[in-house]
C-alpha cells in the first residue's frame, strides 16, 4: 500500500544546507530548490497513471523549475517541452537544450496577463496537440506545496523550533507548503512573504518587472494568502544589492531571490533578537554570473543599483499603492479578497 | 529445567506521543508509533509447565497471550512442553492503554524466564507481533524508539528515554471501548503521509534535548492528523483547555479512548495549571486524573 516509486536520483540535492548568518538567522541554501517539487510531482503523476514510462512532460517556466524538470527527464527517460519567455536566458537555454528539452519561446506578452499568461496559453496549444502528455502545472498542482515536508523537517533537524520563516513567493509552493507544515508544530510562526513591485500576487497593479523568480502577473492557485503575516515588496535595486551583500559578507553565491529573502530576513531578525529565523535561498548564483553578478550589466539595466540601501521598509496602508522603494504591509493571514475588498477588476 | 515456573511483567501505556507512517532505511514507508509508557499499571504473567500437550490461559479468553506463550515455546524450548499462563492485570481494557500487548509481552517473558533464555527486545517484539498483529513500544525502556507496530521492527532509536512528564489523563468516552483488532488501521492520504516528516524531526529533537514543550507540540499535531480516523469526542475542547492552561500539548491513544494533557514537571506553574485544567475538564462532564510519568 505504501510502496514508494523510487529511484533516488538526485534526491540528495533536494535538501538545503543550513548556514548561520549571525544572531539567530539561518539561510537555507538550496542547490536547486525546484528539484524537490519537480521530483515529487512526477512521482505522484506516475502513481496516478498520468505519466507513463517514456511519456512527454509539457510545462511553462522560464526558470529553475524548467531546469529541474529537464534534469529529472534525462534521468527517468521522459521527453520534455518547455514554454518560456525572455527571462529564459542564453545559458539556461543552452543547458535545457543539452538536457534534450524542446523549447518554445513566447515573444509577445498577453495584453493583461503578461508573459506568464501568454506562456500558459501557448502551453495549452501544445497539450492539445500532444494527447497523453503530462502538465505538472506548478502554479496549480497541490503536490507542489505538499512536497515541502522534507524541507520543513530539514529546518527542524538543523535549528529546532522556528519563530519566523522568510522567503520569496512565485508559485507559492515553497513558502505556503513549508509554512503549513511548520505551523502544525509552531502555530505562532511568523511567515513573511517577499514580493516585488508591479507583481499582482499580493495586490500590486500589474506592470513590467525587472526581476524574475519572484512575483508574477497572475495569482497562482498555490499561493495561499492566509499563510502570511507580513508582505514585503522590494525594488530590483535592493534585491541585487542584497544578493551582493550575501556574497560579500557571508560568502554565499546565490540567486536574486535569495538576495530578496536575505534583505527582509536580516531586517526582521535584527528587529527581533532571540527569535529563530529561517530564510529560504532557492538557487545558486552561477546562472546569474552574466547578469546579477556582472556589474556592467547591472549598471545598464538597473542604474544606481548599488546606491544607498534602505535601513528599513516603509509601511504602506494598502498593497495597491504605487511603490518606489522597499514597502511592507501587515497581511494578518487574510485572503487576497479580504485584503483588497471588492475592488473592481483592474485593467 | 531448573525453575518450576517463570514470571513476566509488562507495563501499560497512555496512548502514543506520535503515530503515523515513516520512512524506513529500506526505502519503504512503515506504520510506526512512539508509545507513552505508563509503568504504574501492569500485567503480570506466571507460566507453569505441565504434562499436557497445549498451553492454557486464565482468565480464559486471553487468546493472544496464550498464542504468544505457545509461539515462544515453539521458538525457544528445546523440548516441547505444555503449560498454563496465569495473568493478573490492572490495565483497563479497550481504552487504548495496551492491555492486550501487556498480556502478550508478560506471557512471552514468563515463558522466557522459565526457559532461562534472553533474546533481544526486537526478537521478543516479533513474537508479540506474530501473536497480536500490532504491538506497542513499551518494551524498550533504555531509550525511546519509533517502533513499526505491525512489522515488529525498530525504525529509529532515539538517543535518550522520554523525559519525565506530568499527564492529566482523560477518558473521552468512558462508556465505549475500542477493539484494537477490529479497528481498521488509518489510511493516510499522500498529504498526511508527508506531514509525519517534520513531526518525526521535532520528536527526535525533543527527546534528545528533553524538551517537553516540543514533545507536546508533536503529540498535539499527531492527535489532530489522526482525529479523522478515530474521532475523540471533546478533542477540540480539550485542546482549548490545554492551550488556556499552558499545557505543553495533548496526546491521545490512537486506537483507544484515552487522551492526556501534557505538562512539564520542570515548569513551576504546572501544578496550578493542572489543577485549573482539571476543573475545566470537570465542567465538560469528563473525569480526569493526574499521572506522574518518571523518566525511565
Amino acid at each position: 500500500m505504501f510502496e514508494r516509486v523510487r529511484p533516488r536520483n538526485l534526491e540528495d540535492f533536494e535538501e538545503p544546507r543550513m548556514v548561520p548568518l549571525g544572531g539567530h538567522l539561518f539561510g537555507a541554501c538550496f542547490f536547486l530548490m525546484k528539484l524537490l517539487p519537480a521530483r515529487f510531482m512526477l512521482k505522484r503523476a506516475v502513481e496516478r497513471g498520468q505519466l507513463a514510462p517514456g511519456g512527454t512532460i509539457c510545462e511553462s517556466s522560464s526558470g529553475t523549475f524548467a531546469l529541474a524538470l529537464a534534469m529529472l527527464s534525462v534521468l527517468n527517460g521522459y521527453r520534455l517541452l518547455i514554454v518560456g519567455d525572455w527571462a529564459l536566458d542564453r545559458n539556461l537555454r543552452r543547458r535545457l537544450l543539452q538536457l534534450g528539452a524542446e523549447l518554445d519561446i513566447v515573444e509577445e506578452p498577453h495584453p493583461i496577463g503578461g508573459f506568464q499568461l501568454a506562456r500558459l496559453e501557448r502551453l495549452q496549444e501544445h497539450l492539445r496537440r500532444r494527447p497523453g502528455s503530462y502538465w505538472p502545472a506548478q502554479y496549480y498542482n497541490e503536490d507542489n506545496p505538499i512536497s515541502y515536508s522534507k524541507v520543513a523537517a530539514c529546518f527542524i533537524d538543523a535549528v529546532g523550533p522556528i519563530d519566523c520563516l522568510v522567503g520569496t513567493v512565485g508559485s507559492g509552493g515553497s513558502m505556503c507548503g513549508t509554512a503549513r507544515y511548520l505551523r502544525m508544530l509552531f502555530p505562532d510562526l511568523t511567515v513573511i512573504g517577499v514580493d516585488t513591485h508591479n507583481s499582482v500576487l499580493f495586490g500590486q497593479p500589474n506592470a513590467p518587472r525587472k526581476v524574475s523568480g519572484l512575483g508574477g502577473g497572475i495569482v497562482p492557485a498555490n499561493v495561499d494568502h492566509t499563510q502570511f503575516d507580513e508582505i514585503h515588496w522590494l525594488p530590483a535595486s535592493e534585491i541585487m544589492a542584497s544578493a551582493h551583500d550575501l556574497h560579500g559578507r557571508h560568502g554565499l553565491f546565490m540567486g536574486p531571490t535569495s538576495g530578496a529573502a536575505f534583505r527582509v530576513a536580516r531586517w526582521w531578525s535584527d528587529c527581533n533578537p532571540g527569535k529563530t529565523v529561517v530564510a529560504i535561498f532557492p538557487d545558486e548564483g552561477h546562472r546569474y554570473a552574466d547578469t546579477v553578478y556582472d556589474e556592467a550589466w547591472l549598471e545598464s539595466s538597473i542604474p544606481g543599483w548599488n546606491g544607498t540601501r534602505m535601513e528599513e521598509p516603509t509601511a504602506v496602508s494598502s498593497p495597491t499603492v504605487d511603490m518606489t522603494s522597499w514597502a511592507k504591509y501587515t497581511w494578518r493571514r487574510r485572503n487576497l479578497s479580504d485584503v483588497l475588498g471588492d475592488l473592481p477588476p483592474r485593467i | 529445567m531448573s525453575a518450576k515456573s517463570g514470571i513476566g511483567k509488562a507495563m501499560a501505556h497512555h496512548g502514543e506521543l506520535l503515530q503515523g507512517v515513516f520512512d524506513h532505511i529500506d526505502g519503504y514507508l512503515r506504520r510506526g508509533l512512539v508509545s507513552l509508557p505508563y509503568p504504574a499499571l501492569t500485567s503480570l504473567a506466571t507460566f507453569t509447565p505441565n504434562a499436557r500437550a497445549e498451553i492454557t490461559v486464565s482468565p480464559t479468553g486471553r487468546e493472544k497471550a496464550r498464542r504468544a506463550a505457545d509461539l515462544t515455546i515453539a521458538s525457544f524450548a528445546q523440548v516441547r512442553t505444555g503449560g498454563h499462563i496465569q495473568l493478573v492485570s490492572d490495565i483497563p481494557i479497550g481504552r487504548g492503554m495496551g492491555s492486550s500487548t501487556a498480556d502478550v509481552l508478560a506471557s512471552i517473558q514468563a515463558v522466557l524466564d522459565y526457559l532461562r533464555v534472553f533474546p533481544t527486545a526486537e526478537h521478543i517484539m516479533r513474537i508479540a507481533v506474530d501473536a497480536e498483529t500490532a504491538c506497542d513500544s513499551t518494551l524498550f525502556k533504555q531509550q525511546a524508539v519509533l517502533f513499526a507496530q505491525r512489522d515488529g521492527i525498530v525504525l529509529e532509536v532515539f538517543r535518550k528515554p522520554l523525559p519525565a512528564l506530568n499527564i492529566l489523563s482523560v477518558d473521552t468516552t468512558p462508556e465505549s471501548t475500542v477493539s484494537t483488532v477490529e479497528f481498521e488501521p488509518a489510511r493516510y492520504c499522500p498529504a498526511e503521509i508527508e506531514m509525519f516528516r517534520p513531526l518525526r524531526s521535532l520528536l527526535r529533537k525533543a527527546i534528545d534535548s528533553g524538551d517537553v514543550r516540543s514533545l507536546g507540540r508533536v503529540a498535539t499535531a499527531s492527535a489532530v492528523i489522526n482525529e479523522r480516523f478515530l474521532p475523540k469526542p471533546g478533542l477540540r475542547e480539550l485542546q482549548a483547555i490545554a492551550s488556556r492552561y499552558d499545557a505543553a500539548g495533548l496526546q491521545v491513544a490512537h486506537s483507544g479512548t484515552m487522551a492526556g494533557l501534557i505538562f512539564d514537571p520542570e515548569d513551576d506553574r504546572a501544578p496550578e495549571n493542572m489543577h485549573l485544567a482539571r476543573k475545566a475538564i470537570d465542567a465538560l462532564g469528563l473525569v480526569s486524573a493526574p499521572l506522574k510519568l518518571e523518566r525511565a
